[in-house]
């Protein structure tokens, strides 16, 4: 047993509760600044991580601990960054929108904190045991989180939506995880991939591995299993849809990958077809149901689906290239949608709902914010410079190169440019809104707090440097799979 | 037939059950009450393969039904708490009734 590989779960599980415990001393007034605290606190842990005075960063830290069910690697350094990045901007984004939380702001943050601990594991787990759990550790502080403004209607029901699918789904995935350790026997990733070539005709395995894949599609909202989204994205209060399309899509995404290529790495190879199917409808499902979108929160869930899609090319191309393609994307992803819900969490303010009519002279009342969402939509949209279209320019390279292998991968291509032509209309719509629309509702400038300004330069930031100079974080994610691959590692 | 066989054509029912009733009734805490049934399925399954498995000395079918058992309770807390703020707004708990998000 290896606690230390552990120290970073265990401080943000402590920063959680402590969080909710200083809720108990602290007078009212002074919890709303309790989510800085929290947020800098996240940052310490990032910089320590980043600086590589813990042992996880070389090679030689890499380890196991609980018998292999818990595993320090690539792909987690990597996912752990990732999300604790995520939290931190999340919870300067919950200060912001913490006036509009009529009670309980520090258990927001907490709860905020809890699922990012959810996510840490997950971005570890070598086990079913781990999936599994650190997958439900997620989804119900989302639950939470989703219904967390219970004087709205909209939250209300976006909660209750989530939490029937996400439960049905759940034992979907517990049914299937059932079946698969009933047959082969083992619940740890690597002994499962020695065993599981053996089983590729059973049919009981296989009923198995696709109720898993069904729990795990359901997190990252692909299709089939995507009926939730647009409805909790929207319903949600803003944060909440923040780090549900930023931090739960990329726990889905790393436990699928670990799921496909460590544990089942023999069964994955026949599915080519059907991963590629997904992809593309996922894409086409999620850009052409955009189209008529008014609201603007809605209108990102549909997006999201279509981001599922294209993060979908990755794994259906089966290849390093794809894999890392996808943590590539996933990073330029981040702070993409995070500059987007920042500003749609300060515009909208003072607006029942989030319709993008609201957006209308934008530019006059605070040209940074204009500035952000116009960056945001043409980097979802996929123009040069930007990090949305490197991460894209990856993804496709990487499904055409395996295209002599299988001509499907040359229609899941086209598939895939084809949803970004649609999706190019509805993002300029929104730009449209932002600079050319006619009767603003008013016209009173925002004000932008001073670490709300930090967070939404940092996100501009880092939407050129992944687009202009991609070889850092590129070389990173290239590291990163390599852990995939070599499951030799994990089991010394 | 093999007992084990008995158990997971028991279960197979079991789930299917609680499918169809998550998936036809209306009523929000049925629909829970049913996937309450295809969790259970699913770990009468773990049980069973524990059972008839050539290690049973080896703990780890029933460590995982015990995590799955608490975290069903967590889900059924979290669940019944949403359906009751959802009554208190609607004054219905008809899943069909609470249809403001659309399009």
């Amino acid at each position: 047993m290896n606690l230390s590989l552990m120290s970073l779960e265990i401080s943000v599980v402590a920063l959680g509760l402590v969080v909710l415990l200083a809720d108990l001393w602290l007078p009212a007034e002074r919890r709303r600044a309790l989510g800085y605290v929290a947020a800098a606190a996240l940052g310490l842990l990032l910089l320590q991580n980043l600086s590589g005075c813990c042992s996880c960063c070389v090679a030689g830290g890499d380890g196991t601990a609980f018998g292999g069910m818990f595993v320090q690697d690539g792909l987690s350094v990597f996912f752990k960054r990732f999300f604790l990045l995520a939290g931190a901007l999340v919870l300067v984004l919950a200060v912001e929108f913490s006036d509009r939380i009529a009670t309980g702001v520090s258990e927001y943050y907490s709860l905020i904190i809890f699922a990012l601990a959810g996510m840490l594991f997950a971005a570890s787990a070598n086990d079913f045991a781990m999936l599994f759990v650190s997958i439900e550790l997620i989804t119900i502080t989302f639950y939470i989180l989703t219904s967390f403004t219970r004087g709205k209607v909209a939250a209300l029901e976006a909660g209750v939506k989530y939490l029937i699918l996400g439960a049905l789904s759940s034992a979907f995935m517990v049914y299937g995880i059932a079946l698969v350790w009933g047959t082969t026997g083992k619940f740890n990733f690597n002994e499962l991939a020695q065993v599981a070539g053996n089983f590729t005709d059973n049919k009981v395995f296989l009923f198995g591995v696709v109720f898993i894949l069904a729990g795990l599609g359901f997190k990252i909202a692909a299709f089939p299993f995507q009926m939730w989204t647009p409805d909790v994205y929207q319903g949600a209060p803003t944060p909440t849809t923040a780090f549900l399309a930023v931090g739960s899509k990329a726990a889905g995404f790393v436990l699928l990958l670990r799921f496909l290529f460590t544990a089942i790495p023999s069964v994955t190879a026949h599915w080519d077809k059907l991963l590629i199917i997904i992809s593309g409808i996922t894409i086409l499902y999620g850009n052409l149901c955009a189209i008529p979108q008014r609201n603007l929160k809605r209108l990102l869930g549909y997006s999201s689906i279509a981001h599922a899609g294209y993060l979908l090319l990755g794994v259906a191309a089966m290849t390093s290239a794809g894999q890392s393609a996808v943590l590539y994307y996933l990073s330029g992803y981040l702070f993409t949608t995070l500059a987007a819900f920042t500003v749609i969490a300060l515009v909208m303010r003072h607006l029942d709902s989030e319709d993008i009519a609201g957006l209308a002279g934008l530019n006059q009342r605070s040209p940074l914010l204009a500035a952000t969402l116009t960056l945001a939509m043409v980097s979802l949209a996929g123009i040069p410079p930007l990090a949305g279209f490197f991460g894209k320019f990856l993804l496709l390279k990487a499904v055409i190169e395996q295209g002599a292998v299988n001509h499907g991968y040359y229609c899941l291509a086209f598939t895939a440019l084809v949803g970004v032509v649609i999706s190019l209309y509805y993002y300029f719509g929104v730009i449209r809104a932002i600079y050319w629309s006619k009767d603003a509702a008013s016209r009173e400038p925002i004000l932008i707090s001073t670490p709300m300004r930090v967070a939404i330069v940092g996100c501009i930031a880092g939407i050129f440097w992944l687009g202009v100079a991609p070889g850092a974080v590129l070389r990173l994610a290239e590291s990163a799979v390599n852990a995939l691959h070599c499951p030799g590692l994990a089991l010394n | 037939m093999t007992p084990l066989a008995g158990y997971l054509i028991l279960s197979a029912m079991l789930f299917a059950i609680g499918l169809a009733g998550a998936l036809t009734r209306r009523n929000a805490i049925i629909v829970l009450i049913g996937i309450e049934l295809m969790l259970n399925a699913a770990n009468l399954n773990f049980i069973a393969f524990w059972r008839f498995s050539e290690h049973p000395e080896a703990l780890t079918g029933i460590l995982f039904v015990i995590f799955s058992i608490g975290v069903a309770a967590a889900e059924a807390a979290v669940g019944l708490a949403l359906i009751i703020s959802i009554y208190r707004h609607y004054k219905t708990t008809n899943v069909d009734e609470v249809n403001l998000l659309k399009g």
